[in-house]
């Protein structure tokens, strides 16, 4: 039951447009962080390596972030909007079941945005025939941040999705969490630590992380972190798409 | 099949279905009539475990709503009123996923997909994207959806809703040997429909049952009154007040002047013909008398006697 949900939810992303039209973007986008790293590699010297330069590249933050009202703006808003929420409601599924094969089927669809980008580093050193300016663990850890964070993004966008049933709004709403979460990361540096709230916005501060997940450091506190916020964001999820059709 | 008990549910301060309770058999084919905004989708709603009551219980199959959801759920084939389907998706496509979430797979899904195109005339569209159908077919691919795990109860909320006469009719047709074989709940306001395929009327208004009964008995008993409609030369007062003296005459009304003809409507006691008395009046009264003729009840006659609000 839920396999078939996952299954045609994932299935809706490779079978229209708009899961094309997001794959060329972020193969795109990847291509030029990629390029431009190279590029500053060429003019500076090696400080950190081409992992952590390519996720640190100006462009890197927005491509990022504008991937996931992308990803999960029609999960609820759009089944809410036609009416098939209550066609699949009104089966012996449950909302619980309605949420986890939205938020798995995005997932899914978001790890196999990764996939040129990890075979890049992959192949660099077969392609290039240059030695490799990375460790394989940095690979590793870095692509393991980015999904653990990329599901609590997507558990934000499913839920910004389920607070309405018009999904431009709900992509709206999804950047503006997404901007949130990234500017909580930002107040240390712009106010200094010396607050007793500075530890509590380092804990939430994505950029910290990736920086040292991309130079090799698996901190499990942020990971754990993200792990527990994606729960809660679905079990609000939950309740928001039960609140909604109970209200009507 | 179907038993309410009290069902109740409110939004805010609106009481959209107030201690509605009714019992539908096994083999029922129920109509459930009410104008707009009566509470029929609600209680609909409530009744497929879409919406939770505020008070009252209701068991599908003997399972109930909100304790045994799932399992009352899965004895339900549900057709919402707009009929919302994945325009993505083809014909056979979007019945095998709907066969799956209902609990379908393998050799039985692949049965009862072809089962179900056949039987609603889809064989020649299962492989249409959803979206290049006509009103007709969406119509029958819900109607396909609702059988695809075989259930026990069907609940249609306005199956013909926005069709063609030609569509109504063919969609109709296939509801009435659906019926054969199941119990089956159509929430409609075309009371033809109703007429030609249920053997049992709720009526609802402001959330509350106005009459349950079968259609005949509804037209014989509910509408209290039967009318004759008159047309005679006459003076007007004079002559409302002589019919209405009449026995069983319970009410004249005067429906104006027609060339020099005035027209009546006389409402008169069920179960009685008061035409020969007006005939003898009219021959009394020396009043011109061009025509005089009893109209028939209909289903109509009693929707609009109980829901209408002056």
């Amino acid at each position: 039951m839920l396999a078939a949900l996952i299954k045609k939810e994932f299935r809706s992303f490779v079978q229209s447009p708009l899961g094309w039209v997001i794959f060329a973007y972020t193969i795109f986008m990847q291509g030029i962080c990629l390029s431009t790293a190279m590029k500053s590699l060429t003019d500076t010297p090696l400080v950190e390596n081409l992992v952590y330069v390519t996720y640190h590249t100006p462009n890197f933050w927005f491509f990022f972030l504008f991937l996931f009202p992308l990803i999960t703006m029609r999960a609820f808003a759009e089944e809410e909007n036609s009416g098939t929420l209550e066609c699949l409601l009104t089966t012996p599924l449950e909302t619980r079941h309605l949420v986890m094969a939205k938020f798995f089927a995005r997932l899914l669809f978001y790890m196999l945005l990764w996939v040129p980008g990890i075979l890049v580093f992959c192949l660099f050193g077969f392609i290039t025939d240059l030695a490799t300016p990375f460790m394989r663990e940095v690979v590793f850890t870095s692509h393991l941040y980015l999904l653990i964070l990329g599901a609590y993004f997507i558990s934000l966008g499913c839920f910004a999705s389920s607070l309405t049933g018009n999904q431009i709004i709900a992509g709206i709403l999804t950047i503006g969490f997404l901007i949130i979460q990234y500017f909580l990361g930002f107040v240390t540096l712009i106010w200094g630590e010396q607050f007793q709230a500075a530890e509590l916005f380092k804990l939430f501060s994505v950029q910290n992380h990736l920086r040292n997940a991309c130079r090799g450091i698996l901190d499990t506190s942020p990971l754990m972190l993200y792990i527990l916020l994606t729960f809660f964001t679905l079990l609000l999820t939950h309740h928001t798409v039960n609140y909604r059709r109970w209200k009507k | 099949m179907i038993e309410a008990q009290r069902l109740t549910k409110t939004f805010g301060n609106r009481r959209a279905v107030d201690d509605l309770s009714f019992s539908v058999n096994e083999g029922d084919v129920v109509g459930f009539l009410g104008p707009n905004g009566a509470g029929k989708t609600t209680t609909i709603r409530m009744l497929t475990g879409y919406l939770p009551p505020t008070r009252g219980t209701a068991t599908i199959a003997g399972f109930d709503v909100i304790k045994e959801s799932r399992k009352a759920r899965s004895t339900i084939g549900y057709m919402p009123e707009s009929v919302p389907l994945y325009d993505d998706l083809r014909v056979s496509e979007y019945l095998k996923f709907r066969g799956r979430i209902k609990g379908l797979k393998g050799t039985k899904l692949r049965e009862r997909t072809t089962d179900v195109l056949e039987r609603c005339g889809l064989t020649d569209v299962r492989r249409k994207l959803i979206c290049e159908l006509s009103k007709g077919y969406r119509q029958r691919v819900g109607l396909a959806d609702t059988l695809i795990h075989e259930p026990k109860l069907l609940i249609l909320d306005e199956p013909t809703n926005g069709l063609d006469p030609n569509q109504i009719r063919s969609i109709r047709a296939l509801i009435k040997e659906l019926a054969k074989e199941r119990t089956v709940m159509i929430s409609t306001h075309i009371l033809s429909e109703v007429e030609m395929t249920c053997n049992k009327v709720i009526i609802i208004d402001n959330g509350k049952i106005k009459a349950e009964d079968t259609p005949n008995n509804l037209v014989n008993t509910l509408r209290s009154t039967g009318s004759v409609l008159l047309e005679i030369q006459s003076d007007i007062i004079n002559a409302s007040q002589k019919l209405q003296e009449l026995k069983h005459v319970k009410k004249v009304r005067s429906l104006g002047k027609r060339d020099t003809w005035n027209e009546y409507e006389i409402v008169v006691d069920a179960g009685t013909d008061a035409r020969e008395r007006i005939a003898h009046l009219c021959r009394s009264e020396n009043w011109s008398l061009r025509s005089l003729h009893r109209r028939d009840a209909s289903l109509e006659d009693v929707f609009v006697e109980l829901t209408r609000k002056d």
